[in-house]
């Protein structure tokens, strides 16, 4: 009995200005084929059933040519594993939150002609979760689409020999924290995910191929579809993972398998040059080195260069013509020039009038604060400015996958 | 004997004296009145003993020498204010007639003697009632019910506990017009006598009280606002504390809407202490009689609801009609299990299941569906049962049942359950107390004299003949005596009469009574009461004290009840009961969790009142999660043509 769990595919997402020749942009194109080679390679390893984890769409109205695309490729997959059915569990992106619209997903539920035992090739949870049992798999499927934590009984079907657990949403402490909102009401304990009675839990929301539980797993997505990639890329980095793919599990031996799936071009997040100290002329030769070191070249890929302490007046004399041309070859090249700390201190902070930097505030205000006897100060301020630092080294590095961007 | 004369005994051919009544006459300004109780005393002696009796004045006349009015119209010239001119002042005569209390010795039962006549002192009191064979000694179960008052003398009178809460005899009614009769006061100012004087060894007892009109009974936990010093003297010799009842628990069902309890007693600074009433399905059908009128049930439909109670309810519950095994435990199960009953029947094209006939199947069903929307707010559709601690019944605890805001069928329903369980549970001897009182105010609407046999009138006819050997005593108040059904006022060990209605008067129930106790009933004042009771040879008037709780009327301008709640306030509230610290913000985030599924919401706080968990909120919170129900994929076999999708994207 081998499940293959996939998520996230996001289908119709958008980024970066650059076309197909057919005028359809370049990343959405990307997906679309990311799915495509997604397919293929489910065909090849014929699972008994197919899981999909919710955001199949990246939008709750996707264009008709991200439909027909869906539904041609659900079309291979209906008719290539006659036997083996697609359950989807809606996400944040495909659900409509308003009554009078209804979740397109339903689409791939009633336009395949039902099999010889009647059933839809593909069920669809959308706006109430559903409990599909299979007599002939002996698996029993909660399929929870997006729906508020704490909405659902969280139970497995005492009745089958295997349950599976297909649900859309943020468990706690698996992504890493992002925004100081209270997020806690909008996540699911861990402990509703690793309650004893499943078989295998297959999350969808979070990009990064990420273990829960031995048998609780987010696939991730098949592309880097959020709005911020480098946090993605970063995250990966973090989790050791390289890369997106599927997740295929035998239920009945628990042996587990995360197939890669290769990008369809490069993402590079190259290694932060330090403009300290350098003129501009030593910078551009920096970045015309960092360009040059690209494996396999920058033609089509997705760049990103940080520029350590480079003063505005340098940034100023940089080579444009040369970062330009850099532009045209890459599909996107994003050059993040950032000002050296001691400037921007000195420009925000000190003398009379001035407001102090971040850090003296910080310094300040945890100086003064009152503190439990048994609480060292020194200690307490090295940690705030510890936490300070990290913050602003991984600022823009977040990977915020619930926005709708 | 050392009591002044207050009259002699006088008998004459034309109003000669029998055993049972005698005549006296007295000075112009003895202090003698209808109701008066007297001692004669007479010099002879029969048997060797000098015989007392014992008679309360039931009828007085007045009169003098004078032959017709004509001659006083003569004498006064045609005048009425010329008495100067009356020759001489005419012999005015005072004469009574009394009733025989009690004759020492009783044998042999002779003719009143003639003799002079006293007024009764406290210990003549108590000899003419017969109290002294229960009020003193080892044996003593007396209780207050008023003091005697005339003439200078002041008693209590004592009822007994064993002609007034069984075995002996049993039950109380009280009758009267409205607003004049305090028959409500008397029975709370009763409950609180019997609560203090009731001997221990005479075992538990408890109150419950149906609380039918208004906030009648609502505040009886709180202290009376208004008791005059003749009222706290009242209190003071009848030696009851004047205090409020000290153990009240309060039960209402729910608002039909479902937010808020049913009574009066909302008010934040109370509510706490109203519990929910609500029963399920298993509660209700016992008693589907009580909702179903008997014309409309006949032998065939009364089967089909035996095999339900029997086979279906709480079980599982297989037949091949059905698509699968059903375990019917609320209403929501049984109208599911009704409707794939039918459909199964349709499609087989069966007129007939298991001996029953659709025709009934489909009217047991109508009837049985209407029961939960007409009993809205105490028959819950998820089967949660709240109910009063049967079992658990405290001692000297008044437990007010509120159903005056109830439906007539609901409050039928309420009676008769609760009434059932009493019985079955003192049968069993297993209710926590030996003995309880029940009131049922304005009982002519439960047990009227004429009018349909209903379920609820034959249960208390049935209290009423045999309840005192249970301990199930029923005290019931009704404007009119004569439109309570005569077997449950005919069981009655005790009646009251506070004042009355003339035309009631005239009815048969009171021919015995003479023209002047009449007239004094028709006329009496608040706080005073004519009892009847097994031990007092004639009917007594006694002045019992205002209750010394707060009054409904008062109460509700106290404690005005609470605003119709929002939805999110009013579960926020029934869950602080449980909880002090929770907030309105946290519900409102748990409700987000249940969309606009008002009911569902409801279902959970009502589970979660009754659960009392530990940690509420999360409780109450996994009571509103979605139970996701399985459905089989496939296994149908070949499906030749697809059907089209039944729900419509467009509504
Ligand atoms: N013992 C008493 N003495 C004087 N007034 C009383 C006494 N008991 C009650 N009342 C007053 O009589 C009024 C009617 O009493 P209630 O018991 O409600 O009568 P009913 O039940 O017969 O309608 C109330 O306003 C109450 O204050
Ligand atoms: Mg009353």
């Amino acid at each position: 009995m081998r499940l293959l769990h996939l998520s996230d595919l996001h289908l119709g997402f958008r980024q970066y200005q650059r076309q197909t020749p057919l005028g359809i942009n370049q990343r959405e194109a990307d997906v679309a084929q990311a799915f495509a080679r997604a397919v293929d390679r489910i065909l090849e390893l014929a699972p008994d059933l197919i899981v999909i984890g919710g955001d199949v769409f990246h939008t709750v109205r996707p264009t008709n040519t991200a439909i027909l695309h869906a539904f041609r490729q659900f079309g291979r997959l209906v008719h290539g594993l006659p036997e083996t059915p697609i359950v989807i569990a809606a996400g944040n992106h495909d659900m409509p939150r308003s009554t009078e619209s209804a979740c397109i997903l339903r689409l791939f539920e009633q336009g395949f002609a039902p099999r010889a035992d009647g059933a839809s090739p593909i069920l669809v949870a959308d706006r109430a979760p559903r409990r599909l049992q299979f007599p002939r798999l002996g698996v029993s499927v909660l399929a929870v689409p997006d729906l508020p934590p704490g909405s659902v009984e969280l139970t497995p079907d005492p009745e089958a020999r295997y349950n599976v657990l297909v649900l859309h949403g943020e468990v706690q402490g698996v992504l890493p924290a992002a925004g100081g909102d209270d997020r806690a009401a909008a996540q699911i304990p861990v402990a509703e995910v690793t309650r004893a009675g499943w078989d295998y839990v297959a999350l969808g929301h979070y990009h990064v191929t990420t273990r829960v539980a031995d048998h609780v797993w987010y696939a991730g997505s098949l592309d880097y579809t959020s709005t911020n990639p480098w946090g993605e890329l970063r995250e990966e980095r973090v989790a050791g993972r390289a890369g997106k793919g599927m997740i295929e599990r035998d239920l009945r031996t628990g042996v587990q398998v995360v197939h890669p799936l290769a990008p369809t071009r490069p993402l590079l997040d190259l290694p932060a040059v330090d403009g300290s100290g350098r003129t501009a002329g030593e910078l551009d030769a920096a970045i015309a080195s960092a360009v040059a070191a690209v494996p396999g070249g920058i033609d089509g890929a997705i760049l990103r260069l940080v520029l350590r302490d480079v003063p505005r007046h340098v940034a100023r004399e940089l080579d444009h013509a040369a970062l330009r041309e850099v532009q045209r070859r890459a599909l996107h090249f994003h050059l993040d020039v950032r000002r050296p700390e001691s400037v921007r201190r000195e420009a925000t902070g000190g003398a009379p009038g001035r407001r102090p930097t971040l850090t003296d505030a910080l310094r300040e205000a945890l100086a003064a604060r009152a503190l439990p006897a048994d609480v060292p100060r020194e200690a307490l301020v090295a940690l705030g400015l510890r936490y300070l630092e990290d913050a602003e080294r991984d600022e823009g590095d977040r990977l915020v996958p619930g926005g709708e961007g | 004997m050392t009591a002044s004369v207050l009259g002699r005994v006088v008998a004459t051919e034309r109003r000669p004296n029998t055993p049972h009544e005698f005549h006296f006459w007295t000075a112009l300004d003895a202090p003698v009145g209808v109701g008066t109780i007297v001692r004669v005393e007479s010099t002879r002696p029969v048997n060797g003993v000098l015989p007392s009796v014992y008679g309360v004045v039931t009828e007085g006349f007045g009169y003098t020498d004078l032959q017709t009015p004509l001659h006083d119209v003569l004498g006064a010239d045609g005048v009425p204010g010329s008495s100067a001119s009356a020759p001489t002042e005419r012999t005015e005569i005072r004469l009574y007639t009394a009733a025989v209390l009690r004759q020492v010795p009783e044998e042999p039962l002779q003719p009143v003697p003639i003799g002079t006549v006293h007024l009764a002192t406290e210990a003549d009191v108590q000899a003419a009632l017969r109290m002294d064979t229960y009020v003193q000694g080892s044996d003593a179960r007396g209780i207050p019910v008023g003091a005697y008052r005339s003439g200078g003398t002041d008693a209590a009178v004592h009822l007994d506990a064993d002609f007034l809460l069984g075995p002996e005899a049993a039950h109380l009614a009280i009758s009267g017009v409205s607003g004049l009769a305090t028959k409500t006061s008397a029975v709370q100012w009763l409950l609180a006598s019997i609560f203090t004087h009731l001997p221990a060894r005479k075992g538990k007892v408890a109150a419950v009280c149906f609380n039918v009109k208004g906030p009648d009974l609502c505040f009886i936990d709180r202290p009376a606002t208004r008791l005059d010093p003749a009222d706290r003297a009242l209190y003071d010799a009848l030696g009851v504390p004047a205090e409020p009842f000290a153990q009240v628990r309060y039960f209402a069902p729910w608002h039909a809407r479902g937010t808020h309890l049913a009574t009066l007693r909302t008010h934040d600074a109370l509510a706490d202490s109203v519990t929910p009433l609500t029963w399920g399905l298993r509660e209700t059908l016992q008693y589907a009689e009580v909702l179903l009128s008997r014309e409309d049930i006949d032998a065939k439909a009364d089967a089909l609801i035996d095999f339900i109670k029997e086979r279906v309810v709480d079980q599982r519950f297989e037949d091949k009609l059905l698509e699968g095994a059903h375990e019917v435990r609320a209403f929501a199960d049984l109208e599911r299990w009704f409707r794939e009953l039918l459909q199964g029947m349709e499609a087989a094209n069966q007129e007939q299941w298991r001996t029953h006939h659709i025709a009934t199947i489909r009217k047991v069903r109508n009837r049985l569906g209407n029961i939960s929307t007409r009993c809205k707010g105490l028959v819950t559709d998820d089967g949660t049962v709240s109910d009063l601690p049967f079992g658990a019944f405290e001692d000297r605890a008044v437990y007010v049942v509120d159903v005056a805001q109830l439906e007539e069928d609901a409050q039928d329903l309420v009676f008769a359950r609760i009434i059932s369980q009493l019985r079955e549970h003192l049968e069993k001897r297993a209710l926590g107390v030996e003995q309880v009182v029940v009131f049922v105010d304005e009982l002519n609407k439960y047990a009227p004299s004429d009018g349909a046999d209903t379920y609820v009138r034959q249960m208390l006819l049935d209290i009423a003949e045999r309840g005192r050997y249970l301990g199930l005593v029923l005290f019931g108040a009704q404007q009119f005596r004569s439109q309570v059904h005569r077997r449950v006022v005919g069981n009655s060990g005790t009646q009251l009469f506070g004042r009355m209605d003339a035309d009631e008067l005239a009815t048969p129930g009171y021919q015995t009574l003479a023209p002047a106790t009449k007239a004094r009933l028709a006329t009496l004042e608040k706080g005073q009461l004519m009892v009847r009771h097994p031990h007092f040879g004639q009917p007594i008037f006694v002045r019992f004290p205002r209750p010394a709780v707060l009054t409904g009327r008062e109460g509700v301008e106290q404690f005005p009840p609470a605003e119709v709640p929002t939805l999110e306030m009013a579960v926020t509230k029934t869950l602080r009961r449980l909880d002090a610290s929770i907030t309105v913000g946290q519900v409102q985030d748990i409700l987000a969790l249940a969309g606009d599924d008002e009911e569902a919401i409801l279902r959970a706080r009502n589970v979660t009142l009754l659960k009392r968990p530990d940690n509420v909120l999360a409780f109450f919170s996994k009571q509103l999660r979605k139970r996701v129900a399985p459905e089989v994929v496939g296994g149908r076999g070949p499906a030749p043509l697809r059907a089209p999708a039944t729900d419509d994207e467009y509504g």
